[in-house]
């Protein structure tokens, strides 16, 4: 994460018509040769370009920047070019005071969701040859806004750790007796999609649920709740357990199924399924006793 | 926020009784725009003709337990939507309290209706 | 934290544009639902007038009494007429969305819920066009 305090000049670096002009190495990039799909027609397109994105700036540190404003940046276009790369070429080329996360630029880390042209998406795997420009890059939204585009991910994190994200077992068997915890192919399978997760908070932010209330477990959590309550290796009492924190006033029975949350899961994790059988599972828990 | 989960309040009973009600309601509220406004036409409804369906003692059953299950269906639904809101502490037990003495009205209310309705009263 | 920024609502309701089915699909069905509530509150209250005309066996026979002549006082109204039409549009909606609920909530096609929520949409609009004469017989402007 760039920390990097502002340069009084970098607000008027975004119209600057010396970047405008800036050419780009795409232009000399070959096309390769019976690659016609969609994606290259796009990308041809855009070939020689800059492309215009509008990226959300609020620094508290810096008076006269107190304010949320947009800064427009045109950014040489190169083949293959993510919402990622765009904004860190923003930052190491015209603005250094440009911040947000990032880490692995591959999917995996999950610290670069933005909401970019009104949809929560992974920076480092969205292509700017998909969007329409000018691309408007935004912090999450219903997350407090720290700098730029970071959020406080504080609450997020709370709400993960409140349904115990990890593995328990009753009872640790003796030293002499320790054995490998086998787990069948077919329960691998079933929580395969809710093991993907990777805690960018995509889901929660896209949450209109969570955003009013904030108790509610969200998504992520409920999510990762699922991954250990549908693992076979954990007993039944520990599943009961799980099974009490997830049906709470605020927890799942919240979920409206929207599909919201579905839609915006970089990891393509079925949220609002998970979330569903858990609901099923705690009526049928409830039923037993009647 | 983990303590916050501390007291041990499940929801699950209402979202359930929701989905029944709605399953019930569904194919009621259906035969009731079906019976009043296409096979007896709303505009020419009496007391007469009132009467004659509240007589039957399994209509008026229906119409009664159509009633008090639309009654849980719509003011739950009601306050569901609020608590999504972030409705809580003292203002959603007042809230609630509201709720139930409307419902309890509406039911009595009703209830006494039918009851008028099929010359039992 | 020394300071952050709270966006507030956005993406709310400013953002109407960008909402995908599931999304409508709730909105609608939350309207139609208070839409519901309200009109049951209303329409005990409006047979409420049953209380005032049973026994008067003579009113009934004449059908004179104040429950029918309220009812039919308010049929003959053009709005009322036009108030049903609506009404029949958000119960119809609500049912079928809520058929489609009741399939999400039983973890039914999941994947079609927005095709489900266009067919129930499509549907809706379909048995309202198709009930409007039966709804305004007999009454003009």
């Amino acid at each position: 994460m760039s920390t990097q305090q502002a340069e009084p000049e970098s607000q008027e670096a975004p119209e600057d018509p010396e970047m405008k002009g800036a050419e780009s190495p795409a232009a000399e990039q070959q096309k390769g040769g019976g690659m016609v799909d969609e994606q290259a027609e796009k990308e041809a397109e855009l070939e020689g370009e800059t492309v215009h994105i509008k990226v959300f700036r609020y620094d508290p540190e810096v008076e006269g920047k107190q304010e949320p404003r947009f800064d427009d940046f045109h950014v040489p276009f190169t083949k293959g070019m993510t919402v990622l790369d765009s904004v860190m070429y923003a930052r190491d080329e015209y603005d250094s005071s440009l911040t947000f996360r990032h880490s692995c630029r591959q999917a995996v880390c999950g610290s670069d969701a933005f909401f970019v042209n009104g949809k929560q998406r992974l920076g480092c795997k969205t292509q700017i040859s998909d969007l329409e420009q000018p691309v408007r890059i935004e912090p999450l939204p219903h997350q407090e806004v720290v700098k730029d585009l970071v959020v406080d991910m504080d609450h997020f994190y709370d709400q993960m750790h409140a349904v115990e994200p990890y593995f328990q077992d009753e009872d640790t068997p003796e030293t002499d007796a320790l054995e490998e915890q086998r787990q069948s192919p077919e329960n691998r399978e079933k929580i395969k999609m809710s093991s993907r997760c990777i805690w960018c908070g995509a889901c929660m932010s896209s949450c209109n649920i969570a955003a009013g209330d904030n108790e509610y477990l969200g998504p992520a959590a409920i999510n990762k709740a699922y991954k250990f309550a549908m693992d076979d290796r954990e007993g039944e009492e520990i599943k009961e357990h799980r099974l009490r924190i997830l049906e709470q006033e605020h927890g799942v029975w919240r979920c409206q199924t929207q599909f919201s949350c579905t839609e915006v899961c970089p990891k393509d994790i079925p949220l609002t399924e998970h979330i569903q059988e858990l609901k099923r599972e705690a009526v049928k828990k409830n039923l037993k006793f009647w | 926020m983990a303590e916050q989960y501390s007291s041990f309040t499940p929801g699950g009973t209402r979202w359930f009784l929701q989905r029944v009600t709605a399953a019930f309601l569904v194919v009621v509220l259906a035969f009731h725009f079906f019976l009043l406004h296409f096979v007896n036409h709303a505009y020419e409804v009496t007391f007469l003709g009132t009467q004659a369906r509240m007589e039957n003692v399994g209509y008026l059953l229906t119409m009664v337990l159509f009633l008090i299950t639309a009654t849980f269906h719509g003011v739950n639904g009601v306050y569901n939507a609020l608590v999504n809101q972030g409705l809580e502490g003292t203002q959603k037990k007042a809230v609630l309290a509201v709720l139930v003495v409307a419902s309890v009205g509406l039911v009595a209310q009703g209830t006494y209706v039918a009851l008028t309705m099929s010359g039992m009263i | 934290m020394s300071q952050s920024y709270n966006r507030g609502l956005i993406e709310d309701f400013g953002r109407w544009k960008e909402f995908s089915a599931g999304m409508w699909a709730w909105i609608f069905h939350k309207f139609t639902g208070w839409m519901l509530i309200g009109y049951l509150f209303t329409h005990i209250a409006v047979l409420s007038t049953s209380v005032g005309a049973a026994g008067n066996e003579a009113a009934i026979m004449a059908e004179s009494d104040v429950y029918t002549t309220t009812l039919q006082g308010l049929e003959g109204l053009f709005l009322i007429r036009l108030l049903e039409v609506g009404l029949l549009a958000v119960a119809v909606f609500h049912i079928l969305n809520g058929l489609r609920l009741l399939m999400v909530d039983l973890g039914v096609g999941l994947e079609a819920q927005d095709k489900s929520f266009y067919a129930s949409l499509v549907l809706t609009g379909a048995i309202t066009v198709a009930s409007v004469p039966t709804f305004l017989t007999g009454v003009s402007l």
